[in-house]
């Protein structure tokens, strides 16, 4: 039989194991970001010959040069991303809404076409998509991107909604119901703000995928105001490819933002991904 | 004032149906219990007067209109649903309020008809409060209480106390008892599988079983005149102990042979026609007591279950295929395997037919006429 203090030696050793895992899950994800970071911070040379040191001197000259060569493709890109997370989000709550509340005929088959937008391969639909975006004069321009970032993130982003609201008591919307609110109503006032927590998952997903998508973003745009931070880093780095600290620099400046929203939102972000899933 | 009248409501999913038929005249003011077992559509009967169903064939007026294709904010009817289902991201005073700002009511009527209801309803020190920080009892008023602020003609309540626990379903049972009292105006609707609220709220008591009316009557009629043997076993806990038998004499009152090897004499008429036939015959374990000089039977006890005042008394014989059920009183010394001598007054006999209909006193050879068949 085990006895109490090897029991608690065992238990010790377990948390000490688990602990030692998180630290090196930890130290392997942030440590290139500072690496990154850093090295906007050192000159060219400092980055060659000393790449693991601490910069000899805490300039931003680096930063500030970054800054005025990527501003443009930042704003490009908070403008698809915001626009492109609204769009999304709120078309994907409306069809969740449908799919999971109204009496719709063929239900599962619509569901089902819906859902099966998730199979769809953005590069098998390259080339279709840019006759069909030539032919409507949207080319190059940022609704290109938004609505691709939308046609293609409504199908993920309608399962994780649906998936949370089937889980959400249909008494509530009988109560409504009873209490006069039309279906937009209930869906506004009711069941949207009980979503929040997915709701929240789905923005960060979005806001992810649309800051950092490339395919779309090199082919269906040209014009250097029109490019989102992606392709512009690319184009920096084919242009200043010897200068490596300022595109180092530039990195950390276009990965900044998301880095915020994730740690800002991460308690919304895990809870909604967490609760839809089941009791 | 609201009077209902459900005629030939039927209710199909697909090709099964729920319900068959329900004939139904609710009273002005009335309180009605729709009771019994699970799956018998008691429910979906509620549902379909809420609105919140479908009615798939037949007519439901309320005050004369009627009401098959309007909605459900549109009736005039509140509900309380056996969940509470209140918004979890609203205030106790948001949820309330929630139906009249959907109705365009001016803020300052909202706020009144709200602290009115909460006064009645004892609410007014949560209202800033959100569902979760309400106890079950509370969070159950609160559900009472939107439905207050409504000023519906009908209010409909859900199974309101199943989620309940024993005291606080009692404590909260009185109160709408009293709620009842202080809205005697108010139509009340009340579907309940517990027989208890059946039994202490209703002005009358819809017994459902297999999405058909077994019975309405009172209350205490439903207990003294069960129109079959469904209603006798329904009603009554523990339930009519049933003794299955053959009529041996007919007349103004008719001797039973029972299979359980004694037989009784039932003050109920019965015509000669039905000399010989099955019948079975019914005696509530109330109405049972011991009594060595006049007997109706003997028996073993085979288990005593004591519950302080009284004591649930199984008794076994041969020829019996389920034990009889006594309930005597708390103070007796009763032992399992004593053999007791049980009688009962003659007047608290029942006698059902062999379809399971009842005989019932001066009406021989008249089955009860189920309803809604």
């Amino acid at each position: 039989m085990m006895t109490v203090s090897s029991r608690s030696f065992w238990g010790g050793m377990s948390q000490a194991f688990l602990w030692a895992l998180l630290l090196s899950v930890g130290v392997i994800v942030v440590y290139p970001l500072l690496w990154m970071a850093l090295g906007g911070f050192k000159s060219n040379s400092q980055i060659f010959e000393q790449p693991f040191a601490l910069p000899l001197q805490w300039s931003f000259a680096n930063y500030l040069s970054a800054w005025r060569g990527v501003q443009g493709y930042m704003v490009s890109s908070l403008l698809i991303t915001a626009v492109s997370t609204v769009t999304t989000v709120f078309i994907s709550a409306w069809a969740a809404f449908g799919l999971t509340r109204t009496p719709m005929p063929a239900k599962p088959l619509v569901t089902a076409i819906v859902l099966g937008g998730m199979m769809l391969s953005p590069t098998v639909a390259l080339v279709p998509l840019v006759r069909m975006l030539q032919s409507l004069g949207l080319y190059d321009t940022h609704w290109a991107l938004i609505i691709l970032y939308t046609a293609f993130r409504v199908p993920f982003t309608t399962f994780l909604i649906r998936a949370y609201m089937l889980d959400l008591p249909r008494d509530l919307d009988e109560a409504a119901m009873m209490d006069g609110a039309s279906p937009g109503q209930i869906f506004r006032r009711i069941i949207l703000p009980l979503c929040r927590p997915i709701i929240m998952s789905c923005i960060v997903l979005h806001i992810l995928f649309a800051w950092n998508e490339y395919l779309f973003a090199m082919i269906f745009t040209n014009n250097p105001s029109v490019q989102t931070l992606p392709v512009g880093l690319t184009s920096m780095m084919s242009k200043q490819g010897t200068d490596f600290a300022q595109v180092f620099a530039a990195m950390t400046i276009s990965a900044l933002p998301i880095v915020i929203i994730f740690f800002l939102t991460q308690r919304y972000f895990i809870r909604g991904l967490t609760e839809g899933i089941g009791k | 004032m609201a009077e209902l009248k459900l005629r030939n409501i039927r209710k199909n999913y697909g090709a099964m149906e729920v319900l068959h038929g329900i004939d139904l005249d609710i009273r002005s003011g009335e309180f009605v219990v729709f009771v019994g077992p699970s799956g018998c559509g008691k429910s979906t009967l509620l549902r379909a007067i809420a609105g919140l169903e479908d009615i798939s064939f037949g007519e439901f007026h309320l005050d004369g209109v009627l009401m098959n294709d309007i909605a459900p904010s549109q009736r005039g009817i509140a509900m309380v649903f056996q969940s509470y289902a209140l918004y979890p991201h609203m205030t106790v005073f948001d949820n309330m309020a929630f139906g009249l700002k959907i109705a365009g009511l001016r803020k300052d009527r909202i706020a009144a008809r709200i602290r009115q209801a909460a006064d009645i309803l004892q609410l007014t020190p949560y209202l800033d409060r959100y569902p979760r920080a309400l106890s079950g009892g509370q969070r159950q008023r609160v559900a009472i209480g939107r439905a207050i602020v409504r000023d519906p003609k009908v209010f409909l309540f859900d199974e309101p106390l199943s989620n309940l626990d024993a005291a606080l379903r009692v404590a909260t049972r009185i109160e709408i008892a009293k709620l009842k009292q202080a809205m005697p105006e108010a139509t009340m609707i009340y579907v309940t599988h517990d027989q208890v609220e059946a039994m202490t709220l209703a002005d009358r008591i819809v017994v459902l079983r297999d999405g058909r009316i077994e019975q309405i009557g009172s209350p205490v009629e439903l207990y003294r005149r069960p129109a079959n043997l469904f209603v006798g076993q329904f009603i009554g806990s523990p339930s009519m102990n049933v003794l299955a038998g053959t009529l041996a004499r007919t007349g103004q009152s008719s001797r039973i042979d029972l299979d359980a090897g004694f037989e009784v004499m039932v003050p109920i008429a019965t015509d000669a026609a039905m000399q010989g036939q099955r019948v079975h015959f019914g005696v509530r374990p109330e109405d049972l007591r011991l009594s060595e000089t006049a007997p109706l039977f003997r028996a073993t006890i085979s288990l005593v279950e004591q519950l302080g005042e009284v004591q649930l008394t199984y008794l076994e014989r041969p020829g019996l295929a389920a034990p009889l059920i006594a309930k005597l009183p708390g103070h007796l010394d009763l032992h399992q395997g004593t053999e007791i001598a049980l009688t009962a007054d003659a007047a608290n006999f029942h006698l059902f037919d062999q379809h399971g209909n009842a005989i019932r006193p001066h009406e021989a050879g008249h089955k009860i006429a189920v309803p809604a068949e």
